[in-house]
């Protein structure tokens, strides 16, 4: 395809009016394509006037409630979780008040250290490098805090990343006219396994398990079969387990009795396999 | 806690949104609501589903309003694109067709009690409807079954028993025709709230 054929797919591209193919060939060139990136933001501008078009309604005023009720319930399950770590942190903050206000007493004994040189003024000097200590542990504890607040944060960054893909997978598996495909690991991968949901449009989903570890610069890539015709699919990659689940879109010449295979490819993926097949449906 | 400067324009009160601000999100949706709703019930058919999706628009808006990229386009066009996503994922989910079929019994949009938002939302309906009416009969036809049906090209080629290639040169030239008719008329549209 050249540019010119891609730039054609755009406008469409901005109606969500492409077929599973022609989506997934412009997704693969918009990643390299500034020119077109930009040109379908302003198709999409052009596009969202046509909501414009419509006639008047307004939602009923309890939608409002529900939509903060729901954003504040979010706010305080995230808030329970980093308080259970501030706890330990909390008592030692209310104590910089108080530090303040030694340190503040603390400066006339200061002066009067060099011009007097007192018990006093030693004290108080112990006292200064007391604190200061302190000061310091606070600060190493701040810093685990935190990085334990974001650790947290990442995780469950993860898991509503797993609940939204399980909602995927749910939301294919329940749509009419879904169907599902069953893929068998091959011998270079005989514990290898995964089922692959589509639905009447083609919007795909493949969760496998039991892949072996893909060497540095490989990826596993998924391929549709028909009538001898092999047409790649993305890649993907698989965590410590060997699970992998993948996103993708069907073309519309293979929703019917064609066959799903996986072979390992380098990671940027191929046009045609070249790598070994590691799960074949239909065997 | 009241933020310092209040927040006036849309990429503003996204921003707020990123950081956090409930208050923010909720005065996004007091401008938006008119227009996202009226879209969802266009699409949808029903207000109950387009309730049921206003809300899980918003609670995204909640959720990715630090993606959001102004040098990329404006919260207008973020906000309509993310509605009608979602729009067409139900449609998609339910059957667009049974939709369709569904929609003689399903019950009309209740009327606008705001009346300041309904003379804004008419006036900017009667621009789009006039740009939209100087397009040839087939060029709109294809743009509203991609836009509000949720149709792909194949299915449109189908609809109409029309070649995919006759489909996919309609929808494009409509595309040029509308933007160019909707010109310099495209900032006016969008009003001194929603930048």
């Amino acid at each position: 395809m050249v540019h010119e054929d891609y730039k054609e797919l755009v406008a469409a591209k901005a109606l969500t009016a492409l077929d599973a193919e022609g989506t997934r060939e412009l997704e693969g060139h918009l990643q390299t394509c500034a020119e077109c990136r930009a040109e379908l933001a302003e198709w999409e501008e052009t596009a969202a006037f046509l909501a414009l078009e419509t006639n008047v309604s307004q939602p009923s005023a309890d939608v409002r409630g529900r939509i903060l009720a729901e954003v504040r319930e979010a706010q305080n399950d995230l808030r329970s979780d980093s308080k259970q770590l501030s706890v330990k942190a909390e008592p030692v903050e209310s104590e910089i008040p108080r530090r303040g206000a030694n340190v503040l007493e603390f400066e006339a004994p200061r002066r009067s250290v060099f011009s007097f040189g007192s018990v006093g003024a030693i004290a108080a000097a112990i006292i200064f490098v007391a604190l200061l200590a302190s000061l310091i542990l606070l600060w190493q504890q701040n810093r685990k805090t935190q990085a334990e607040m974001a650790r947290m944060s990442t995780q469950m960054e993860e898991a509503n990343s797993e609940l939204a893909r399980d909602r995927a997978a749910l939301q294919l598996l329940t749509s009419p006219g879904a169907r599902m495909a069953k893929l068998a690991g091959t011998k270079d991968a005989p514990d290898a396994q995964a089922m692959l949901a589509y639905d009447k449009a083609g919007h795909a989903m493949l969760m496998a398990r039991g892949l072996p570890s893909a060497p540095k610069g490989m990826a596993y890539q998924l391929w549709f079969i028909k009538d001898g015709k092999k047409m790649p699919g993305k890649v993907f990659s698989t965590d410590a387990a060997g699970n992998g689940v993948l996103e993708d879109d069907i073309p519309n010449v293979a929703l019917e009795s064609a066959v799903f295979a996986v072979t390992l490819e380098p990671e940027g993926g191929v046009q045609v396999p070249t790598g070994a097949i590691y799960m074949v449906s239909g065997a | 806690m009241q933020p310092q400067i209040e927040p006036r324009s849309d990429v503003e009160l996204l921003h707020a949104v990123a950081r956090g601000d409930e208050d923010a999100l909720a005065r996004l949706y007091d401008r938006y609501r008119i227009i996202l709703f009226s879209l969802l019930v266009r699409i949808l058919k029903s207000r109950e589903e387009a309730e049921d999706v206003l809300q899980e628009v918003f609670l995204q808006v909640w959720k990715r309003a630090k993606d959001f990229d102004e040098d990329r386009g404006k919260p207008f066009t973020w906000l309509v694109t993310l509605t009608r996503s979602r729009a067409i994922d139900r449609i998609r989910q339910l059957g667009a067709r049974q939709r369709l079929a569904d929609a003689a019994s399903q019950d009309a949009p209740a009327a606008v009690s705001d009346a300041v938002a309904d003379t804004l939302h008419s006036e900017r309906r009667e621009i789009v409807a006039r740009a939209l009416a100087e397009l040839p009969e087939e060029q709109r036809r294809t743009l509203n079954l991609a836009y509000f049906d949720g149709l792909t090209q194949s299915e449109i080629a189908e609809q109409l028993d029309t070649p995919l290639g006759t489909v996919k040169t309609r929808m494009r030239s409509g595309m040029i025709k509308l933007r160019e008719l909707l010109g310099e008329q495209m900032h006016s549209l969008l009003g001194p709230a929603i930048n």
